[in-house]
């Protein structure tokens, strides 16, 4: 079982390999959070070490704006993640619409450290459209991982949002090799105006 | 991983285990029925050509007509090759003989081994093979086959399993049940073959080995590899790397299913099986993955014959109209595509064509085609610079096709200039002219599937060499 790496200390690691992700922040008190927001949709995620999976746990809050609606988010999800301390209270920009994707990474055994692409959120499981390659890829076989997708259509509509997920899975093989990391998730990484934001960063020593 | 530090073997160093110059045969009888016995019988039948030493602890002076002896130590002339048959505990002793005999490579066929929890038994083979640099194939193998130097370790009587003719595909099986009966497969579809190996236990000699041995081998062109697993990952992909720049190789891995995969914390790693793993090295460093036995034989003759493309365009040209969008299905289906003809091709084919035949594609030469009017359509779609391959459909039931149909096909596949697969199916008259076709080194398939499937394979592992010979696909530094 590896050790789940600090959101932050993730998601600082993601930044040094260029890889986008949404602002995110500790928040200590409902006002921190109203503050955090700047009268723009936000997310509220109790994170604790104690229980793996946020949503199923009730402990994430979507798409908040208003103060009131915040503070009283706040308030609900600090009373529930009580039962789970230690824990943090994360606030995330919410980057609206736009397909999921995931891309990750992970140890095999015989072949060592492997790089995923796919269609991500709550897709994943359901069409199991990926594809993976050894570390560290190319991009020459970053453009066939691309390639390879069913979802490629969807995903990579042009030359210049192809261009970004190679740039993107090269990136993250990049921050893979380099790292003591056993497995990695960026799910899901949200394909909106152009660009890209990875929404959640798990990264396990 | 570290367990069994493994001493580099060279692919030089398999030589005198695939074509020596004499060969022990120890635990040779004359009793009929024992492995001993047959192992002897296929080297005389098979012809070889070099000294043969049996070896039988019990003495007898002659074995099957020729002279015996009681150890390998007593034969006093080189020995290339010895094939080792006797029980499980004798072989440590046979082999340490071997060692001091300085015979240049074994084969161990015996089981008993690790496949029965043997281990240690197996551990002390692997010791005297690294003690004497003595590389040994097995144990529990059916051992290896070299058709042109007539080198046959099998065990299985030649009246069992189809001995096939010499040529450029070379067979590598872990399994040697698998191994013999796709060997059978093979010959009966008239491929010729060059190297065989079953390897076992693989304890010294292992995958590795075995792929760097027929990426370097000049006889082999084409590697077809049954594959259970790997014990060296990091080996395997460094010669992947250099094998599948060489030469073409149709792979197949059993055990698709990920049945005992530990729980996951991720879902990358949930995703990312065994099986996965093993498909992304097959994708990324050039392999051909088949998907069933039926794949593996139909890649292997489309790479054993025909130039490699990367273009996708492929003609079809068909006496037989329902062919002809079956044909166009399966194309598209694979990633593949139909040309748009030339003008000068589509006037040259106006001209020799009667009025009945629609100058497009799929081209249907219509059911009365008879020879001359298939080797119109070869030549000048064959000539097209939009064509980059082509799928003929040769349907004999019709009344203009016979023997000089396949004929015009072949006549065009000697030359060699573009890709060829040809689809045939039917019964006993077809399958005379398939027959024909197939030993002139045309690859006719009884489907418009399995032939798209197959040119499928060829243009994409020609795409994948083009780019890593442009230096696009390996970079200088992949290790980590």
């Amino acid at each position: 079982m590896g050790i789940l790496v600090d959101y932050l200390e993730a998601k600082a690691m993601a930044d040094r390999y260029g890889i986008r992700s949404v602002e995110s922040a500790y928040l200590d008190s409902a006002e921190a959070a109203v503050e955090f927001s700047k009268h723009k949709p936000i997310a509220l995620k109790a994170l604790s070490g104690n229980a793996l999976h946020k949503t199923k746990s009730g402990l994430v809050a979507l798409n908040l704006s208003g103060e009131n609606e915040i503070r009283s988010a706040f308030r609900n999800l600090a009373e529930k993640a009580s039962a789970y301390k230690p824990y943090k209270i994360l606030g995330q920009r919410m980057v609206s619409g736009g397909l999921e994707i995931i891309l990750g990474g992970s140890v095999d055994p015989q072949f060592g450290k492997l790089v995923l692409i796919g269609l991500g959120g709550i897709y994943v499981e359901t069409f199991r459209d990926f594809a993976l390659r050894i570390c560290p890829v190319t991009r020459y076989d970053a453009e066939s991982m691309i390639e390879q997708l069913h979802s490629k259509s969807v995903i990579a509509q042009d030359d210049k949002a192809r261009g970004m997920l190679v740039d993107l899975i090269l990136s993250v093989s990049r921050m893979f090799s380099d790292n003591e990391v056993s497995e990695l998730d960026l799910n899901p990484v949200i394909l909106h105006d152009g660009t890209y934001d990875a929404v959640d960063i798990r990264i396990l020593r | 991983m570290a367990k069994n530090p493994k001493t580099k073997i060279e692919y030089a160093d398999l030589d005198p285990i695939f074509t020596p110059k004499s060969v022990a045969v120890v635990g040779a009888t004359d009793k009929p029925g024992k492995v001993g016995h047959a192992i002897m019988l296929n080297y005389i039948d098979a012809g070889f050509s070099g000294a043969l030493y049996p070896v039988n602890i019990n003495g007898e002076s002659f074995i099957i007509g020729h002279k015996a002896y009681k150890s390998v130590l007593d034969i006093g002339e080189d020995i290339d090759l010895a094939v080792i048959s006797v029980p499980a505990k004798y072989v440590g002793g046979v082999m340490e003989e071997c060692g001091r005999a300085g015979v240049g490579g074994v084969v161990v066929v015996s089981s008993g081994f690790a496949e029965v929890g043997q281990t240690k038994l197996q551990d002390e083979l692997a010791a005297v093979s690294k003690k004497y640099k003595m590389p040994m194939v097995g144990p529990n193998c059916l051992g290896v086959m070299d058709v042109r130097g007539r080198n046959d370790t099998l065990f299985l009587p030649t009246f069992k399993i189809d001995r096939p003719k010499v040529g450029g595909v070379s067979f590598a099986s872990q399994s040697g049940s698998i191994g013999a009966s796709t060997l059978d497969l093979m010959s009966s579809a008239g491929f010729g073959l060059s190297r065989f190996i079953s390897y076992g236990n693989a304890a010294v000699v292992d995958e590795v080995d075995i792929l760097n041995y027929l990426a370097h081998d000049r006889h082999t062109q084409v590697i077809v590899f049954y594959l259970e697993g790997v014990k060296r990952g990091k080996a395997f992909i460094e010669t992947a790397k250099v094998a599948t720049k060489l030469k073409p190789v149709v792979i197949i891995k059993s055990g698709s299913t990920n049945a005992g995969a530990g729980a996951a914390q991720s879902h990358t790693a949930s995703l990312a099986g065994s099986y996965e793993a093993y498909r992304a090295v097959f994708r990324q460093y050039g392999f051909t993955e088949a998907e069933d036995a039926d794949d593996l034989l139909h890649f292997a003759k489309i790479f054993d014959t025909q130039p490699l493309t990367s273009g996708k365009r492929i003609a079809v040209i068909t006496n037989g109209g329902g062919h002809g969008v079956l044909a166009t299905d399966a194309i598209y289906k694979n990633g593949l595509a139909l040309p748009r003809l030339d003008k000068r091709t589509e006037d040259a084919l106006r001209r020799v064509m009667p009025a009945t035949v629609n100058v497009r594609m799929p081209l249907d030469i219509g059911g009365d085609a008879d020879d001359k009017r298939f080797a119109d359509a070869l030549r000048a779609v064959s000539n097209d610079p939009n064509v980059d391959a082509l799928m003929v459909i040769a349907l004999f039931q019709t009344p203009g096709a016979d023997d000089r149909v396949s004929e015009s096909i072949i006549n065009y596949a000697a030359k060699r200039q573009k890709p060829m697969v040809v689809v045939s199916s039917g019964g006993a008259y077809t399958k005379s002219h398939v027959a024909v076709m197939e030993n002139s080194g045309v690859p006719v398939y009884e489907s418009t599937t399995a032939a798209a499937r197959s040119l499928a394979a060829l243009i994409g592992y020609a795409a994948y060499r083009e780019a890593v010979l442009q230096g696009y696909a390996s970079p200088s530094k992949r290790m980590e």
